[in-house]
């Protein structure tokens, strides 16, 4: 399948050029731009992203596969980045990712036959404070997981209802 | 003079300087992987670390301060700093690993972090023996390692192009060869992938590392991550010697070295001069190592019966200066070559002039459009321009052809002018051809007496390059009638000097049964009772050097010294 951006897309790009004095800068956000209209930056997109901005092939495949944000193959509607770090791992977090894993029938790093789910086991993505928590898509976190958090918010993505930003509130700090 | 203190000693130096090169230049050593002199400096393999500090001046005054010692104050950076990326400064003061403990501490947990995923492979490694991981773990490494984890294991054997293979457990990430293909072959074919303990270097998916500079990525790897298709597993380091050459299969002429092992060349690699080729060299001249090994000529051989029959030195001698005897000089055709050197085209001559023939002529060998502007050069000959101020006659295909016509002994100086259709074989039907040849082409074949002759690789010869610049070979390979041991010239491997002719690893295979050119031609002139007195390649050019002005001055001694001699044309020096 080839890969084509549209008329829009290119109007972003020029723009997002016109903020750097060089190309290269423009790498990071025209992947961004690349993985928000197909959903990932397959080799092949690569391709098209070091063909639109005029730079090496090696260079932009270098790029997008030091972030793990850039999804390098094909991934489910929606990513859940389960954290199985230390203060995730002991608040519960494995057994948040199982729960997860036999629910959607499927293994971390793998994606759902619909499509709909893929399942990532992450490291520390810095919400200690709130753990056991997941990451939607790159997005919003939700924290304080329980089997039941879990249960509704596979529910709500299934209906295509995204989750909302959660207010987290910091223990205040007794003097 | 600006000044700056390294070790406590004083130097003086001039310009922008890296203070990395600047140590090394002046004979001291820092350990360093990605650091390369004609590249950008990262300073990202941290092995450089040196103590750097600044003498602390009075503001208003604009004096030294001085302690009670009478010793200028140094303000020390708060760390360490990587010598590669920084310049020197007017009384900067350095403290290298062997007077500061602190540096040669740094320099040690570097190399054990370099050192936490890198496998032990030195004992099947190609890199081993050459390798600056190696020398710097015994100099400056620890004596074990901390990290008792298994070592992370990724992708061995990988083809990253026709010549290039990669071993991605044993690189340490200097990115010395996506610099290359960045800054000076710009193809920009590389990347590091992945990051972290995960990163290697490879291309882009789907393309493959068909860069025509793709092995110098080779020699400047720091490790044996990234290892030569053709070279790999062939032999050991230390048992090849090293002989300076100079490239003979394009006119750019690069300085090469040759590697060789039982008279065999195994490799060339590229050899450092900055004003033909700086550290680099293509892919397509190391490939001419093949040349000097396989499909050789040896003994003469006389056709019979259209058949080129093996026959002896005596019967050659007698055989040409028969004919040459028996000929009207007037129709003897002399062809010299621009694939020969300066000696041997000046040899064939002087056969030519003493004899009362026609100047020698030659053909150029230059494919138009074949050039990149960076090493490689339309001129497909090492010697074009020495051939045309010898005053060797220029002849295109065409008026070669005619004088061919009306020749009746033609005498040809290794050019192999069929293969390379400038002639056809018809041509030369009912002539008497001579050819003196290194190897067996379509032109050998048409010999009526075919001679060998000596390579680059076995005889002391000069060449001049494209930019007119005269440069010379050194005899690497033994031939039948050479010794090692009685040339000072000869470089002894290991092997050459400890083997005997019992050992199993040794053998009289690859010495090649052939003489250099200027010998045969002494010996023929003997025979015809003309004076020649050609002995050697060093002798020749000093006879040249004072018969013909475009030579004044020009001797080995002097090429030597300045690794090469500009011929009054215009100066060309390699820097991207």
């Amino acid at each position: 399948m080839a890969y084509e951006f549209t008329k829009e897309d290119l109007e972003q790009i020029e723009k997002i050029k016109a903020k750097f004095p060089e190309v290269k800068p423009a790498t990071l956000p025209v992947l961004w731009v690349a993985q928000n209209r197909f959903g990932h930056v397959e080799p092949e997109v690569q391709r098209l992203v070091a063909e639109t901005l005029g730079l090496p092939e090696a260079h932009v495949h270098g790029v997008a596969t030091f972030y793990t944000q850039y999804y390098k193959e094909k991934m489910g509607k929606y990513v859940l980045d389960v954290c199985t770090c230390l203060s995730c791992q002991l608040c519960g977090g494995y057994d948040i990712l199982h729960h997860i894993e036999d629910k959607l029938g499927i293994k971390a790093g793998e994606t759902t036959e619909d499509g709909m789910f893929s399942v990532q086991q992450v490291e520390c993505l810095g919400a200690c404070g709130y753990a056991p928590m997941l990451q939607v898509t790159n997005g919003k976190y939700v924290n304080h997981l329980t089997k039941e958090k879990v249960d509704n918010l596979i529910k709500a993505l299934k209906e295509g209802k995204e989750p909302d930003y959660e207010q987290m509130e910091m223990p205040l700090r007794k003097v | 003079m600006p000044e700056v203190f390294i070790d406590g000693k004083r130097f003086e130096y001039e310009g922008e300087q890296r203070l990395l090169q600047f140590i090394l230049d002046n004979g001291m050593e820092i350990p360093f992987f990605c650091y390369h002199p004609s590249m950008s400096a990262p300073a990202n393999c941290r092995q450089c670390m040196v103590k750097i500090g600044q003498p602390k001046k009075d503001r208003e005054t604009g004096e030294f301060e001085l302690d009670e010692n009478g010793e200028r104050k140094i303000v020390w950076f708060p760390k360490l700093q990587t010598a590669c990326n920084t310049m020197i400064a007017d009384g900067m003061v350095v403290l290298t690993q062997e007077t500061d403990e602190l540096v040669e501490r740094a320099q040690k947990d570097t190399l054990e972090f370099i050192l936490a995923n890198h496998p032990l492979d030195c004992p099947i490694c190609d890199q081993a023996g050459e390798c600056p991981l190696q020398i710097q773990t015994y100099k400056y490494g620890p004596e074990g390692s901390r990290f008792e984890v298994k070592k992370v294991h990724k992708p061995k054997r990988v083809q990253l192009g026709p010549r290039v293979i990669l071993d991605a457990e044993r690189c340490i990430n200097c990115t010395r060869c996506v610099r290359f293909t960045d800054e000076i072959s710009k193809s920009h074919q590389l990347t590091i992938m992945q990051r972290g303990d995960k990163n290697y270097p490879v291309t882009a998916p789907g393309r493959e590392f068909d860069d025509a500079y793709s092995l110098n990525t080779v020699d400047i790897c720091p490790v044996g991550a990234l290892t030569s298709a053709d070279f790999r597993f062939k032999a050991r380091v230390w048992e090849m010697n090293q002989t300076p050459s100079i490239d003979i299969s394009n006119g750019k002429g690069c300085n090469i070295d040759l590697w060789t092992r039982d008279n065999l060349i195994l490799r060339i690699t590229p050899r450092y001069n900055e004003a033909v080729n700086d550290h680099w060299m293509p892919d397509i001249g190391r490939e001419a190592y093949k040349l000097f090994n396989e499909n050789r000529v040896q003994r003469p051989a006389q056709k019979l019966d259209d058949e080129q029959i093996n026959s002896s030195w005596n019967n050659a001698f007698e055989t040409l200066a028969e004919k040459i005897e028996s000929t009207d000089k007037k129709e003897i055709l002399f062809i010299g070559s621009p694939h020969a050197s300066v000696e041997e085209n000046y040899s064939l001559m002087t056969l030519a002039n003493l004899l009362g023939a026609k100047t020698p002529v030659f053909t150029t060998n230059i494919i138009e459009g074949y050039g990149d502007g960076f090493l490689l050069d339309d001129d497909q000959a090492p010697n074009t321009n020495g051939c045309r101020l010898l005053g060797l006659e220029e002849k295109d295909a065409k008026s070669l052809k005619k004088e061919v016509k009306s020749a009746k002994l033609i005498v040809l100086l290794n050019d192999n002018l069929i293969d390379r259709e400038v002639l056809e074989a018809g041509d030369l039907n009912d002539k008497f051809v001579a050819v003196f040849a290194t190897n067996r082409t379509e032109t050998s074949k048409v010999a009526n007496i075919l001679i060998p002759v000596t390579t680059a690789a076995e005889h002391a010869a000069s060449y001049v390059n494209v930019d007119k610049r005269i440069q010379r070979t050194f005899p690497a390979k033994e031939t039948k009638y050479t010794d090692r041991r009685l040339d000072i010239e000869m470089s002894e491997g290991r092997l050459d000097r400890y083997g005997t002719s019992f050992d199993n690893w040794v053998t009289e295979d690859n010495k090649v049964d052939c003489i250099p050119f200027w010998n045969f031609v002494s010996q023929l002139g003997e025979r015809l009772g003309l004076k020649i007195e050609l002995r050697n390649g060093r002798e020749i050019l000093d006879e040249i050097s004072n018969k013909i002005p475009a030579f004044s001055g020009v001797s080995y001694e002097e090429m030597d010294v300045q690794s090469g001699i500009s011929l009054g044309g215009k100066k060309e020096t390699v820097k991207s």
